[in-house]
């Protein structure tokens, strides 16, 4: 197939599709795939190359816990188990009322703030089990406020 | 800080005036090499872009850290981008490009509308014509940090790295010549540019792990270890030092003087200075198998070392730790960290197996304390 | 990067020697006569240095001889310890344990021996579910990511069914979504499985439906046989590649059992007949041109899925194997006796594709079974047939004679060049004197012509290889009559036939192909006695209405989602 040399790149048209909804679906691979003229194996194979890119529905918050090196040496893993009972699933799973999805995750870029973990994209540093507690208790509160 | 000075558009004055040969030989006598991990001396990539016939190129900026331990770049996009801009413009003039872009880490994306802002704001000032900066997201991918990842990645691809020759600056964006460079290089160079007295000693080192001072510090090379320990204030006895995931683990030497020469000696590469320090508390091989995580789930996938070789790493550690190795995993793990280190496509798996083989060589105790360990 | 040719003095294994210094270190090490094992290395497509098989030592440095050039006094070591432990490594992580088999015949066991494998080291951890389909299955925990599949599907077919997902030890191959290759815009050629040297690809086997009809005494089995089968079926017996081998190949079926032995040929004389009246109906009636052949069910596959514009250029026809396997249920039957409802007809094929083109409803098939080349050869094996000792037979004469005409189709260029014969016949009433096109001969991806009939010129062209009919379509409005081959090098380069590594052996296939045109008595489809009698018998005249019944078929537009 030609390329189509349109000046949009892909990593941002990505990008954007997965602001929509939280997630690549299926339908949005279709619509990229007609209107950049780009194979829609190719479009998969990039959308999941990327751990960023979800090609599945996530929960309302995607929550991610840094797991490098610093951020182990700083309790990383302790706020990881933490976070598994809080919200109730393990690594890699959505919690059932749709809130959260948990994810490991590489360097964030906050290791002189350990340990850190990224929420909707927005980096939380310098995290306790406390500070884990209180931010989840907000987000649920505003997660029910929207809901009604 | 050095990095902090701004050049406010001066420096691009200055290029225009000395000229592409006259900005090339100044970089060149200041000894400005790359701070992306590779120290390649800047001037001479900046020269072999722009002398590769073509009838257009780009100029691209690295702004993909992703070495765990490695925060620098993030202090430049957040309290010097105007001068990372300006940079990226004087790369621009010399080699003659004029779509430059600028790949920012998914895991920075926080700071992309303010960067956006600014390069609103500083490129109608800067008076190129048809030149142009434009953000690409990354979107977590460490392996997009490597250059041809990183093209191919802006190109509408899997970041899967090419092997070199060709180098990107030869063939790169869309088969063009493209300057690929680190955002601290870039910045640097704006300063090198304007500033007389520039020294091209200074490196910003990230200092990170059981310290209590853990930040972006810019010391001179050659710096006493102690005089970094004083200023990083660990909390308890330090063990080990960590370059990044990709450098290695050697001990800490309170008299070694930080030098690539001195690194080299523990078997380790210094790369962009970027040191997680590890206390007496803590197993070496804890510390490696979450760098072992690290890779496999970076690794690309696309040369078999580097794809089957992580995760083999990895389990290997993972039996250790269990109390179910024995010594001929030792051997085995060598082996594995050796080859792979050997025979990868690209530098994230010739340097993936280091922290196995230098905590194997400077810590063998750490591995006999979980085989001695039986469950 | 070195594109010129390059003289340079380097060392190989200790000798001196001059070598070009813009060609690989594989390529100047096989031109040395040392041989390199290769994996991902493909010789038409650039090459990606994945699989780190091909490891050799320059200047102490490990690299990957398909993509390093040498430099000036460069020293090159092809065989020490050191390049042959770490070429081994790299083959057990590729091949943990219950991966292929020695014994199969696959690619990859080719260079076992080579490599010095022994016992795997390494447990299997990939856990994927495979993927069924009707003609191509795939079975993802075989693969060992070199990617031949992918860039075959890209570069050379053009159809992008397939890429990588993932990353590392995930990284893994699938169509989009992770669907069936049965649901996405797959054409069903079967380059992929041609390309794979572990056979994580590999047809979707009837051997074992083909053997129960064969045991099954209620039944009446018989056997077609394509043009392409008889200069390739040799290969997988020990002969060189070129052999013809028309009369084993007919008696090793009558050795596995079939009632009788029918030679799609006269199928593709048939073919010839309606294809060149319509042609000429379509001249004379101002109907929609250029006229596309449609003997290809890849081909029409990828109209359907991306060309739905071209439908009214497909022609009608349906390929030389179902419109004799129509002839054999009713024209066939009734001269034998036999009540259609008994018989099982078993097209040998070249083509996977075909086996989906047989369950298309709009065919109203008569073909029950389609055996790829490589099946028939499992099969003669399986009922123990010493195929190298068997006498040349004669096809069974009611559906088996056949014209040069006929067998032509097998190679691209052949279908076109077969339908002018005729069609010059019937178009001027004179018989074309000059019969060999030699311009539509060949490799060469898109090749054209012209002929002059009545006074007009009519203009054609052939394209063989998906990517190279992409770029015809793109021209299609300069010509009048346009053959299009899924396969590069037509069907005897189809995705059923004997894995090749040297592309030579599809110019030898091709060369056997037309010394069989050049030795038949009767080299255009017209002359042939039994297509005469078929018409006089039953069809009447091409394009009547029987004929249109039985021997024509129409098209459906497909998603490509």
């Amino acid at each position: 197939m030609e390329e189509k040399k349109d000046n949009r790149l892909l990593m941002n048209i990505l990008h954007e599709a997965q602001e929509k909804h939280g997630y690549i679906s299926e339908q949005m691979l279709k619509q990229i795939s007609v209107e950049q003229n780009i194979p829609i194996s190719r479009l998969y194979g990039v959308a999941k190359f990327y751990s960023m890119f979800h090609t599945e529905p996530q929960g309302r918050y995607v929550v991610e816990v840094c797991g490098s090196p610093s951020c182990v040496l700083n309790n990383g893993v302790q706020i990881e188990k933490f976070l598994e009972e809080e919200i109730g699933v393990k690594i890699g799973k959505t919690s059932e009322d749709g809130m959260f999805s948990l994810y490991k995750t590489s360097c964030i870029g906050c290791c002189d703030e350990a340990p850190a973990i990224r929420i909707n994209g927005q980096p939380h540093t310098k995290m306790t089990a406390e500070r884990v507690q209180v931010l989840l208790k907000k987000l649920r509160t505003a997660f029910k406020k929207k809901k009604k | 800080m050095q990095i902090l000075h701004k050049t406010n558009l001066e420096a691009l004055e200055r290029a225009r005036m000395l000229g592409s040969d006259g900005v090339l030989s100044l970089l060149e006598g200041k000894g400005l090499v790359g701070r992306g991990g590779a120290s390649s001396p800047t001037a001479k990539k900046w020269r072999e872009c722009r002398d590769t016939p073509a009838d257009e190129r780009f100029v691209v900026c690295n702004a993909n850290e992703g070495e765990p331990g490695s925060f620098k770049d993030k202090l430049i996009i957040r309290h010097n981008a105007e001068t990372l801009i300006e940079g990226i413009l004087i790369a621009a003039y010399i080699v003659g490009a004029k779509r430059c872009f600028i790949y920012l880490r998914g895991e920075y994306d926080h700071l992309r509308p303010r960067l956006q802002e600014q390069i609103a704001d500083v490129l109608p000032r800067a008076n190129l014509e048809g030149v142009s900066i434009e953000i690409v997201r990354g979107a977590g991918a460490y392996i997009c940090d490597e250059a041809t990842a990183l093209l191919k990645s802006i190109m509408g691809f899997r970041g899967t790295p090419m092997y070199r020759p060709p180098n990107p600056t030869t063939e790169g964006l869309w088969g063009r010549p493209t300057l690929v460079g680190n955002v601290e290089t870039l910045a640097c160079a704006a300063q090198a540019v304007l500033f007389d007295d520039w020294d091209a000693n200074l490196r910003l080192f990230s200092l990170s792990g059981n310290i209590k001072n853990a930040g972006v510090y810019e010391f001179p090379l050659g710096v006493k270890m102690s005089s970094v320990i004083d200023v990083a204030r660990p909390q308890r006895k330090l063990k080990a030092m960590s370059f990044g995931c990709f450098g290695g683990i050697m001990p800490v030497d309170e008299n070694m003087s930080i030098t690539p020469e001195a690194v080299c000696k523990g078997n380790c590469k210094q790369g962009n200075y970027s040191i997680i320090f590890i206390d007496e508390t803590n197993n070496v091989v804890d510390i490696s198998y979450s760098i072992a995580k690290f890779y496999t789930y970076e690794s690309c996938g696309k040369c078999t070392p580097c794809r089957e070789g992580t995760i083999r790493i990895l389990n290997l550690l993972k039996k250790i730790r269990s109390g179910k190795g024995v010594k001929s995993d030792l051997q085995l793990l060598r082996e594995l960290a050796t080859h792979v280190q050997e025979t990868s496509l690209c530098n994230l798996g010739q340097t993936c197996g280091n922290h196995v083989l230098t905590s194997l060589e400077h810590f063998p105790e750490d591995y006999e304390a979980y085989l001695a360990k039986k469950k | 990067m070195r594109r010129r040719s390059e003289r340079m003095r380097i060392k190989l294994n200790e000798k001196e020697i001059e070598a070009d210094g813009s060609k690989s270190l594989l390529n100047i090490c096989r031109e040395n006569g040392i041989t390199v094992p290769t994996l991902c290395y493909h010789a038409s497509l650039f090459p990606e240095a994945r699989c780190r098989v091909c490891l050799v030592e320059m200047n102490g440095k490990l690299v990957t001889s398909c993509s390093t050039k040498p430099s000036e006094g460069a020293s090159i070591v092809t065989n020490s310890e050191r390049v042959v432990k770490a070429r081994k490594l790299n083959m057990e992580l590729m091949m943990p344990e219950s991966s292929c088999k020695r014994e199969e015949d696959l690619e990859v066991c080719e260079i076992y021996d080579e490599v010095g494998m022994g016992k795997p080291r390494f447990p299997q951890i990939k856990e994927y579910k495979p993927d069924l389909g009707a003609a191509v299955i795939r079975d993802d925990n075989k693969c060992i990511n070199c990617g031949r599949c992918v860039r075959v599907c890209a570069d050379v077919q053009g159809v992008f069914a397939i890429d990588f997902a993932s990353r590392g030890h995930n990284e893994h191959i699938t169509p989009y979504e992770e669907k069936h290759l049965a649901d996405v815009a797959c054409i069903r050629c079967g380059q992929c499985i041609l390309n794979c040297p572990v056979g994580a690809i590999s047809e979707r086997s009837h051997v074992e439906e083909v053997v129960a009809a064969l045991n099954d005494k209620k039944k009446h089995v018989v056997a077609q046989v394509a043009p392409s089968i008889r200069a390739a079926l040799g290969e997988l017996f020990g002969m060189p590649a070129g052999t013809l081998v028309t009369g084993k190949t007919v008696a090793a079926l009558r050795r596995c059992g079939f009632a009788k032995v029918f030679d799609v040929d006269l199928g593709a004389d048939i073919t010839v007949m309606e294809e060149a009246c319509e042609l000429l109906w379509r001249f004379e009636n101002g109907r929609v041109l250029p006229m596309i052949t449609t003997c290809c069910p890849g081909w029409i596959l990828m109209m359907e899925f991306f060309y739905h514009d071209l439908i009214g250029n497909m022609s009608t026809c349906k390929s030389p194997h179902e419109m004799l396997g129509m002839l054999a249920k009713t024209y066939y039957a009734k001269k034998a006796g036999i009540d259609p409802k008994d018989m099982i007809v078993v097209s040998i094929m070249p083509c996977t594709a075909k086996k989906f083109e047989s369950t298309r409803p709009e065919m109203k098939s008569g073909v029950d079974y389609v055996l790829t080349t490589r099946e028939l050869g499992r099969l003669i094996k399986m009922k123990n047939v010493d195929f190298a000792s068997l006498p040349d037979e004669d096809f069974d004469p009611v559906l088996g004679v056949s014209t040069g005409a006929g067998v032509i189709f097998g190679a691209t260029g052949g279908v076109m060049e077969a339908a002018l014969r005729t069609a010059h016949k019937l178009a001027t009433g004179k018989e074309l004197e000059n019969i060999e096109f030699s311009e539509i001969r060949g490799m060469k991806g898109i090749k054209e012509g012209s002929i002059n009939l009545n006074g007009k010129e009519i203009r054609f062209a052939c394209a063989h290889g998906g990517a190279n009919a992409r770029k015809l379509i793109e021209q299609k409005d300069k010509y009048h009559f346009i053959e299009i081959m899924a396969c590069p090098g037509g069907c005897i380069g189809g995705g059923g036939q004997p894995i090749y590594r040297d592309p030579d052996v599809l110019r030898k296939r091709t060369e056997a192909i037309y010394a069989a045109d050049r030795s038949s008595t009767l080299r255009r489809s017209h002359e042939n006695p039994v297509v005469k009698k078929i018409y006089e018998e039953m069809l009447g005249e091409p394009l009547s209405k029987k004929a249109e019944e039985l021997l024509h078929t129409h098209y459906v537009k497909r998603s490509r989602f």
